[in-house]
């Protein structure tokens, strides 16, 4: 499976990845060679996906800049 | 010449007409106002009658003195969300007046609200009726909303307090979720209103970068939603291509446009915990995914270890075990063995005790039966013996060693041998 950065990716086409890593890893040949792998991305798309939805002090502040 | 009198005397002479007849005093009339106007507090308006085709038949000149204004505004206001102003239907309490300058009046002192409702719900109904033909209500009402909603364009009165609520409420969520609110002003409430927002609502889809619109407003009771039953309002955000939530701050009001807005709530904060309460919840499924991924992760890492671990005790115990494994197999074989020959041998061998039996008594028997076959055969013989039939008295007779059988055989002159029981005789024939 061809992986792009997560930044490169859409909302919506992270939580797709997230749900196939998701199923792999629950079938029962699951590799553990690729676990390591699979966790790794999986924590880069829950990261980006948390970093998405949420701000920062600096962008809060930023965005209330703006608001006045 | 005519004779004349004074315009002022002729008014005065309409005015105790009018005034002295009880057909033009407290009298309750339907009209519809135009020109609505408030000067030192006091209402000045038009009221107006229309035939069906809205081509105006009657027209007369109405007024609310400033000490009743604010009470039947209020008293309408409560009741319907409408003000007094141009374009509603009242039912209204007037008594006739003629005012020398001024010329003839209607003086209002009461209105029915329920009239003024019973209208307004009428032509909402015929609003929604005419969306529903051009095709156009439910568009915004079926909008998917995308995924994540950060980018609002708010539409409100800037400074007002239902905006100050809105942002406040929003950017102070507990869980810092993100939000990018923009202000897109316009006037709230008027006539002038629904042209306002159309106006912000066109700038917003200028630019393509917005999730969804929120229309807010600072409430309370007595606010003019009239402005919120406007057509040409209602059809530009039925047709507006993102979601638009509706929160104007009336709690008991359903106005037009909540009938064409993908979403409505009831204050401006409502609507800032619903957006929050999204953004909520696509957090918790994120932590959801995350708690999955890990959990399963451990748990294929601890079953992988779990089996190392049990291959590792295995190893020492393992040829001991082989052992005695094989060893079980071997005496369970036995078993099994033994188990067959009781089952079958046992069986066998009684009947081999059973046929020797047999055979003993058969053999005796048969012998037995042989021996006196036997006896029975020399009792026989003995009484069929030469020497036997010699002793009861019979001889034989030979010649030259023959048996002489018949006197054919002899000659005189033969010497022949008989043979008696105890000896011979030999004699010459004559």
């Amino acid at each position: 499976m061809e992986q792009k950065p997560v930044k490169d990716l859409s909302y919506n086409e992270a939580i797709s990845e997230l749900g196939r890593i998701i199923s792999a890893m629950q079938s029962d040949n699951c590799d553990i060679d690729k676990l390591a792998a699979y966790t790794r991305r999986a924590t880069e798309l829950i990261a980006e996906c948390r970093r998405r939805l949420t701000a920062t002090d600096e962008e809060l502040a930023q965005i209330l800049n703006n608001l006045q | 010449m005519h004779e004349s009198i004074s315009l002022a005397k002729l008014n005065r002479i309409i005015a105790e007409r009018i005034i002295s007849s009880p057909l033009t005093q407290n009298v309750w009339v339907t009209a519809e106002l135009s020109d609505v106007a408030v000067r030192n507090r006091h209402c000045y308006m038009e009221l107006l009658e229309k035939d069906a085709n809205g081509v105006q038949i009657a027209k007369a000149r109405g007024v609310i003195w400033a000490n009743r204004y604010t009470e039947l505004n209020r008293k309408l206001l409560s009741a319907t969300g409408q003000s007094i102003s141009s374009g509603i239907k009242l039912l209204v309490q007037v008594s006739v007046n003629m005012h020398p300058v001024y010329g003839m009046s209607m003086v209002i002192s009461d209105l029915d609200p329920d009239y003024t409702m019973g209208d307004l719900l009428r032509r909402r109904r015929e609003n929604i009726e005419k969306l529903k033909l051009a095709g156009v209500l439910d568009l915004n009402r079926n909008l998917e909303w995308p995924d994540i909603v950060q980018r609002i364009a708010i539409i409100s009165a800037p400074g007002a307090a239902g905006y100050g609520d809105f942002c406040n409420q929003l950017l102070n969520n507990p869980s810092r979720l993100r939000f990018e609110p923009r202000l897109f002003p316009a006037v709230m409430q008027g006539e002038s209103a629904p042209a306002s927002i159309i106006n912000a609502l066109e700038a917003i889809a200028n630019d393509d970068w917005w999730d969804c619109v929120v229309i807010i407003r600072g409430g309370g009771a007595t606010s003019d939603l009239q402005c919120f039953e406007d057509y040409d309002l209602a059809y530009n955000i039925a047709c507006f291509d993102i979601p638009v939530i509706i929160g104007i701050g009336h709690e008991r009001d359903i106005t037009l446009l909540d009938s064409v807005a993908n979403m409505r709530v009831k204050t401006p904060t409502a609507a800032a915990e619903w957006l929050i309460e999204r953004g909520d919840r696509a957090l918790a499924a994120l932590d959801t995914i995350a708690q999955t991924i890990f959990t399963r992760a451990n748990g294929i890492v601890t079953g992988c270890k779990e089996q190392l671990s049990y291959y590792q005790g295995l190893l020492p115990i393992a040829p001991f075990d082989a052992t005695r494994r094989a060893s079980l197999r071997l005496s369970k074989a036995v078993m099994l063995l033994s188990g067959i020959s009781s089952r079958r041998l046992i069986p066998a061998m009684s009947q081999l005790d059973v046929m020797a039996t047999n055979l003993a008594t058969a053999a005796t028997t048969a012998v037995k039966r042989a021996n006196d076959r036997l006896d029975n055969a020399t009792s026989l013989l003995d009484a069929l013996s030469p020497q036997a039939v010699l002793n009861r008295g019979y001889s034989i007779t030979r010649i030259d060693g023959h048996a002489v059988t018949s006197t054919d055989q002899i000659k005189p002159g033969d010497t022949i041998e008989t043979t008696l029981a105890n000896g011979t005789i030999t004699s010459i024939i004559k």
